[in-house]
């Protein structure tokens, strides 16, 4: 086993590694992400998660419900740290597995990955706390440095594959999910179905199969695959929900920042031309890909963060016309449904810290994108819009195709039945 | 190589167990274990940690924030926190300030409940043109016990409260109870103050001797920040009930008369919203620190809140708004910027997922004098 499988083993038992190791891996880091270009392209399939926070234990879930590396494709866009009580922990781990699988895995940069912004949100305390110097706060922000902005996510699928990419599981259906294009499911934490939805392709109505129910003993998904074929991960996977967006280019590449889009940037090509490698500015396109967030306007509007722009659907909609996308996957913003469709499937919000904060009582998401091996499928799919629809989905509006969207929707882990720190964290209230 | 078990829990080392303040509980309640106890002291010293990190900030002005924050505590609170810090408390001092402005030559007088570390008394009788004003405090006795002991050593606090010479102040033998001409700490178990019956004079007599120095003819305001919510929806209510007919009101306990007796108002700041996802995490997280916050289900929202203030007595008016909107409301813009300008505030959603779920509910009743004249123009929430 080398070092590095033992750092990440060590790490996934939520155990730091030496400061000495801290700094190679840094280093090591460094050197891979400074041959990345600022907008990583990534070959579909691939899971693509939103916030993390310093949730590790959250992290341990996602890699559940998700399936581990290197079997499946991560990307994710930003915030490893901040806010939770294991920034160290989670950010090292996801670099280790950066380090170790760097082409399983694509870490871009979040607006939280900020020499400023880490030290009032709780990183650099918690660095000082853990190894006693600013000097592990400093690697760590070196590598910041050097993180993409944005990653275009090509050859997805404009279709859902009949699982989630990379699932080793031995019970995995081959059944083709032609009879229905938007699923989700919804666990909790001990793995139960909590709640299910089903929603079949236009024009063949028949096949409509909607129910909420608890579904007893726990994991035994494969049993529902008779009525919800999409889903047949392993013991444990958690909830997923699968939907598409419906306006857009069809073929169109994914694009994947952490914040959103800039005034100062109408072609994916001008995100190439940005100087990345320094600490995150206070304004400007680099600014604005980390900071800005959707907004139910038209045009651009002020950000009530002080850094960044609210953009409207309009712009979405003139920015992937122009740049062939069929979705801008984002993250940033808190949704307490776990992701969030907006302007008919242009844009999507991917939440992946459940619970945020320990406090907020949210569940978490991440998206999955198939790889595009229908030879352009013409399945006509409407977005899968949790929240307005309550998981239940509504006849396709749009009728246009784009790639197919798998989305796992899960909840915190249960701190308490998986070996979690015996001291529960303790949220903040004004009382 | 550290293991699991050593890692440290950023939360309780360097944060605290949260914000509570948890005035209003304490010993005297023999269902609480001693270790809940001692998590109420804890929870004691942490409002003011907060406080004092508003004020370092910038946020708050407030000279003796950090006279009540043991050396060594101190903390930069989270810029949420030091936001919702900021409006809370000048909301507050809005609703004061409004009724102290009102017929300024007549003489007022404000009730603190569970009043804990609270410096609000200190800032009034420091300003420049102090009120003409009588401050209580009410608080259980291992409390008051630390607020005196606190003015005794701090001749800021004395100065403020125009404590010159040993005579202008008197305190208990058990250093627990404090008075001076204008500034009274009372310790005392909330819980004991109760609406007395029609028949019972002798338990009217007898709880009106608890509070010295209480005039029953001055325009009167109650503060509550978050201090009866703990108590059962029947505690709360006898406590209410107790200032409003048995102190303030015609003195037979007669609900129907309480609206003719002395002008009273009430000022509540609570948690509200405890049915959707972040409340009911919110009530299960407390719940496992051991704190229950027992009339939160009884006033839920902001229409509970406001009819619990007109059944309540307070007839002139009652009206409620959530943090969340009188931040958005209540702050001027130039106010805003300002106060957006000290720290960048990077979770708007979390913010006003946590500021919708604590409220500020103000009623009030006139009797003759035009005491809460002033509150008539301040802004509540249009109940849906």
């Amino acid at each position: 086993m080398s070092d590095l499988d033992r750092a990440i083993a060590q790490l996934r038992a939520c155990r730091l590694i030496p400061e000495t190791q801290v700094r190679e891996l840094c280093y090591k880091a460094r050197e891979l992400l400074i041959e990345e270009g600022n907008v990583v392209s990534v070959d579909a399939p691939v899971t693509i998660c939103g916030d993390i926070h310093g949730q590790f234990h959250d992290l341990m879930e996602l890699f559940r419900v998700g399936g581990d590396v290197p079997d499946t494709n991560y990307l994710f866009m930003g915030d490893f740290v901040d806010r939770g009580f294991y920034s160290l922990e989670s950010f090292l781990l996801l670099l280790c597995l950066k380090v170790r699988y760097p082409d399983r895995i694509t870490l871009i940069r979040g607006n939280h990955e900020s020499r400023q912004i880490t030290t009032v949100y709780g990183f650099y305390d918690e660095c000082i706390r853990k190894y006693g110097s600013a000097n592990v706060w400093r690697h760590c922000c070196e590598v910041f440095d050097y993180l993409a902005l944005g990653a275009l996510v090509l050859g997805a699928s404009s279709e859902l594959e009949p699982t989630g990419p990379a699932l080793n599981d031995t019970t995995q259906s081959t059944m083709p999910i032609d009879s229905g294009e938007l699923e989700t499911e919804v666990l909790n934490s001990k793995g139960e179905v909590t709640y299910s939805s089903y929603r079949p392709r236009q024009g063949v109505p028949s096949d409509v199969s909607t129910d909420a129910r608890n579904i007893s003993p726990p994991r035994d998904i494969s049993s529902t695959t008779g009525q919800t074929p999409l889903r047949s991960g392993p013991p444990g996977t958690g909830a997923s929900g699968e939907g598409a967006g419906s306006y857009s280019s069809r073929t169109g590449a994914v694009l994947c920042v952490h914040g959103g889009l800039s005034p100062l940037i109408d072609t994916v090509d001008k995100i190439r031309l940005i100087d990345r490698k320094q600490e995150v500015p206070h304004e400007g396109a680099m600014c604005d890909l980390l900071w800005s967030d959707p907004d139910e306007i038209d045009g651009w509007g002020l950000s009530p963060r002080g850094a960044g722009f609210l953009f409207g659907g309009d712009i979405v909609k003139q920015f992937n016309y122009r740049n062939d996308l069929s979705l801008i996957a984002r993250a940033h913003q808190l949704v307490m449904e776990g992701y969030k469709e907006m302007f008919d499937g242009g844009i999507v919000t991917v939440w992946s810290a459940p619970n945020y904060c320990y406090r907020c009582g949210n569940v978490a998401s991440i998206l999955e994108l198939g790889e595009d091996t229908s030879n352009g499928g013409t399945v006509t799919r409407s977005n899968g819009d949790y929240e307005r629809s309550n998981g239940i989905m509504t006849t396709d509006k749009f009728g246009v195709r784009s790639p197919g969207r798998r989305y796992r929707v899960f909840e915190a882990a249960a701190q308490d039945t998986r070996g979690m720190p015996a001291k529960k964290p303790v949220a903040d209230y004004f009382l | 190589m550290m293991s699991a078990s050593q890692i440290p829990n950023l939360n309780t080392l360097r944060r605290g167990g949260g914000r509570a303040r948890f005035r209003g509980r304490g010993g005297a309640d023999g269902s609480l274990s001693k270790s809940n106890d001692r998590a109420v002291q804890g929870t004691d010293n942490d409002a003011s940690v907060s406080r004092l990190s508003a004020v370092a900030l910038g946020y708050l002005q407030d000279p003796f924030a950090d006279t009540v924050v043991a050396s060594g505590l101190e903390s930069r609170r989270l810029p949420i926190i030091n936001r919702g810090t900021y409006v809370r408390t000048t909301a507050i001092d809005h609703l004061v300030t409004q009724f102290l402005s009102q017929e300024p030559q007549t003489k007022k007088q404000i009730i603190s409940l569970g009043a804990g570390t609270d410096t609000r008394a200190f800032r009034l009788f420091a300003s420049q043109s102090p009120p003409n004003l009588v401050y209580h405090e009410i608080d259980f006795a291992v409390n008051t016990a630390a607020k005196v002991k606190l003015i005794r050593s701090t001749p800021l606090l004395q100065r403020a409260l125009g404590i010159e010479r040993p005579e202008d102040a008197t305190i208990s033998d058990a250093g627990d109870a404090l008075y001076t001409g204008v500034y009274h700490i009372h310790p005392l178990d909330l819980r004991s103050l109760k609406r007395a019956s029609a028949t019972s004079d002798a338990a009217h007599a007898d709880s009106r001797v608890h509070l010295r120095g209480v005039d029953t003819t001055f325009p009167t305001l109650l503060i509550s920040e978050c201090c009866l919510v703990y108590l059962s929806p029947s505690e709360a209510g006898e406590v209410v009930g107790y200032f409003s007919e048995t102190l303030f009101g015609a003195g037979d306990g007669d609900a129907k008369r309480s609206s003719t007796g002395t002008p009273l108002g009430l000022i509540l700041y609570e948690p509200i919203r405890p049915d959707d996802a972040f409340g009911r995490t919110m009530v299960s997280n407390l719940a496992a620190r051991g704190i229950h916050l027992q009339t939160l289900h009884q006033y839920a929202s902001l229409a509970a809140q406001q009819k619990r203030l007109r059944e309540q007595g307070f007839s002139g008016g009652q009206a409620a708004a959530d943090v969340d909107f009188i931040w958005e409301r209540w702050v001027s813009d130039e106010e805003k910027e300002r106060v957006s300008g000290l720290e960048m505030l990077d979770e708007m959603e979390e913010w006003k997922l946590l500021a919708q779920h604590y409220c500020v509910a103000w009623g009030w009743r006139e009797g003759s004098a035009g005491a809460f004249t002033g509150w008539r123009g301040i802004q509540g929430q249009i109940v849906d």
